[in-house]
């Protein structure tokens, strides 16, 4: 391929003559990239908007006050944050649009298994958001994300209904997409492409798509219950119908907690990709990362107790609950481990996916480990429902899936557009958002041990120095995210052009054009090695001839 | 689909029945009604006639739920002439509905014994 121009034909241009034929081919598309491109604005767009709620959360604690909303006000935006931020952005966030593009790219697919599942999950996904987007236009709702029982069921008379209703839609969607994933991945890879040659991408979407298809069901019959019981009187969480409030954080958690893993897990994967490709090195104990992934799938839905220590959970199922929360942090370490191991040795350069790849890895780990100290009961009596809590999941999802999805978006961003993004803006902006986040949410660890609860609008005075830094720190972070979509933005019309493989990446999808044609490969690739097969000498050549056009 | 279905059919017959016949179809249906009628009669009975222990009555009730379950499972859903790999994912799926049940539970039976029989005083 010339690297002069773009290909004749890709996925992107078509032959349409009217604007409206140009938008039927795209709203109407059962193409795995178009569709991943949809996902990409609309997860964007929900993004933006989740963020716009945190900002309001973030300004208005500025001060000890509540000068800038009422504290019922206030518990609408978090919730807005919190509801747009996990079942908008973070559940689909890679699986949607970097999986959906990427799986069938990098297993010698055409397509997926079920082209027009595919487009109908994207239609679930932006049903299920246009019901959210009206519950929160005409009033919002004060629950949080977490729809708590018997608050959301009995008390609270904001939009709950609705809320759910757009969080119960939007989880076909996610069922959908495990499902098109695992039957691709069983039956549609390359002639030669075995288990144990997958790309880790792979393997962590399959892991995903467990999760997403055996939990999500769970939560949609625990809000479903909720709704049922708000409109007809069921008793399901009512004590006074003969419910039991907690049996809804059973039910929620048994989701939730794996959806954490729904949102960590394809950002490992991403990872992995990048580590071995700005090291050139194979990466360091592939079945280990491999089965890592499948094994955190699994024990991720044996912990979900550990949300519920301080509820009236029986101490016993909270001990049981707490040892087995302690044995995840195995299978993370071991990944950490193993990408470290992959850098030994390896020729790293700093192009922007891998600054976020590295940062990824540290803020993970800070992350992971508070983590376990959440696990621990003793250490969690003390810091539930402080900022403790927050300033860790935040590190898990912010400083791990959201690393991981501006990662993934730049790295493979020459292959989705054909075109390479200005390498400057890139690490000036991963810098940017790196200091940012780590400024917004380290001193949310000391506020939350020092006794800060969440959710509250007004504080002592004497936590004020570290609500306004972590203020400061999410105004740096918001520029952060505003660059790129900035600098990006050009490259579609002025960046340079990338080729098939601008990193001297292996894998399947840098065989084939960038921007792929529709059907993704010429003719069907046929596979002869495993994953990641740079030669023993990669590292060292690539060292002594720098690569042309490094920034460093 | 269609395609597919007469090529399975044309290459692998007899190693695996890839149709369930109309005739089954009806029994299944016909099975599924009986089910039905003895749910509402094992209600009406505990109802009028005879006071159940509490977990007696579940028991019935969760017997002929599964007898629906599992026919619905096997025929209508296609799962018993379905690939080895489709029944081990429909069989995992009970398998984590068993996971759900038993840890929840496991709260609900050890909810009522004291802290104070743990090791601390
Ligand atoms: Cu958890």
């Amino acid at each position: 391929m010339s690297t002069l121009s773009l290909p004749q034909t890709s996925y992107i241009r078509d032959n349409s003559r009217t604007f409206t034929d140009w938008l039927k081919s795209w709203l109407l598309t059962v193409d795995h990239k178009r569709i991943a491109i949809l996902y990409l604005l609309a997860i964007n767009f929900f993004f933006l908007l989740g963020g716009l709620a945190a900002t309001l959360v973030r300004v208005e604690l500025i001060t000890p006050q509540g000068d800038l909303m009422s504290s019922d006000v206030y518990n609408r935006a978090f919730t807005l944050h919190g509801v747009i931020m996990v079942f908008f952005f973070l559940i689909p966030s890679i699986p949607a649009v970097l999986g959906n593009f990427l799986v069938p790219l990098m297993i010698g697919a055409r397509d997926l298994a079920f082209p027009r599942l595919n487009l109908l999950s994207w239609y679930l996904y932006m049903i299920g958001g246009i019901f959210a987007l009206i519950a929160a236009v005409f009033g919002g709702v004060d629950t949080g994300w977490t729809f708590y029982t018997p608050f959301s069921s009995t008390y609270s008379n904001s939009n709950v209904v609705m809320t759910i209703t757009g969080a119960f839609i939007m989880g076909f969607s996610s069922i959908l997409t495990g499902l098109n994933f695992i039957v691709t991945i069983h039956k549609m890879r390359a002639p030669g492409l075995t288990w144990f040659r997958l790309p880790l991408f792979i393997w962590a979407n399959y892991a995903t798509s467990i999760i997403q298809i055996l939990a999500t069901p769970v939560l949609g019959i625990a809000l479903l219950l909720v709704v049922v019981e708000r409109l007809w009187g069921v008793g399901i969480y009512d004590p006074a119908l003969g419910g039991d409030p907690l049996l809804f954080q059973h039910l929620f958690w048994f989701y939730s907690h794996p959806a954490v893993y729904i949102m960590i897990l394809p950002a490992m994967g991403v990872i992995s990709e990048l580590i071995s490709t700005f090291s050139r090195k194979r990466i360091f104990g592939y079945e280990f990362i491999a089965f890592s992934s499948i094994a955190i799938a699994i024990l991720g839905f044996l912990v979900w107790g550990h949300h519920m220590f301080v509820s009236s959970q029986s101490v016993y199922a909270g001990l049981v609950f707490s040892f087995i929360t302690m044995l995840v942090a195995i299978p993370s370490a071991i990944k950490v481990f193993n990408w470290t191991a992959t850098l030994y040795k390896g020729s790293i350069s700093y192009r922007t996916p891998m600054l976020y790849a590295l940062g990824f890895i540290g803020l993970f780990v800070i992350g992971g480990l508070t983590g376990i100290f959440l696990g621990v009961t003793a250490v969690d009596l003390h810091v539930t429902d402080t900022y403790f809590v927050v300033a860790h999941f935040h590190y898990v999802m912010v400083g791990g899936t959201i690393m991981a999805y501006l990662g993934g978006i730049h790295f493979w961003w020459p292959k989705m557009t054909g075109r390479m993004y200005n390498e400057t803006w890139g690490g000036i902006a991963a810098l940017i958002i790196f200091v940012g986040f780590n400024m917004t949410f380290f001193p949310q660890f000391i506020l939350g041990y020092l006794g800060m609860p969440r959710r509250y609008h007004v504080y002592p005075p004497e936590f004020q120095i570290l609500h306004v830094m972590s203020t400061a720190g999410a105004s740096i972070l918001a520029i952060g995210f505003i660059v790129p979509l900035i600098y990006l933005g050009i490259s579609l019309r002025k960046g340079a052009i990338a080729g098939d493989n601008p990193w001297g990446a292996t894998g399947l999808e840098w065989k084939t054009s960038s921007p792929p044609p529709t059907f993704n490969f010429d003719k069907t690739p046929i596979v002869t090695e495993e994953a990641y097969a740079y030669p023993p000498e990669a590292a060292e050549r690539d060292a002594a001839a720098w690569r042309p056009g490094s920034p460093l | 689909m269609a395609e597919q279905h007469t090529h399975a059919h044309a290459h692998h017959h007899g190693e695996k029945h890839t149709h369930i016949s109309r005739g089954t179809y009806y029994r299944v249906f016909a099975a599924l009604m009986v089910l039905m009628v003895l749910t509402v009669a094992a209600w009406w009975v505990e109802k009028n006639l005879i006071e159940l222990p509490g977990w007696l009555a579940v028991t019935i009730a969760m017997s002929i739920a599964i007898a629906k379950t599992v026919l619905i499972v096997l025929y209508f859903m296609h799962v018993k002439i379905s690939s080895r790999m489709t029944q081990v994912y429909a069989a995992g799926a009970f398998v984590w509905l068993i996971i759900l049940f038993v840890i929840t539970m496991g709260d609900y039976v050890a909810r009522g014994w004291p802290p104070q029989a743990g090791p601390l005083p």
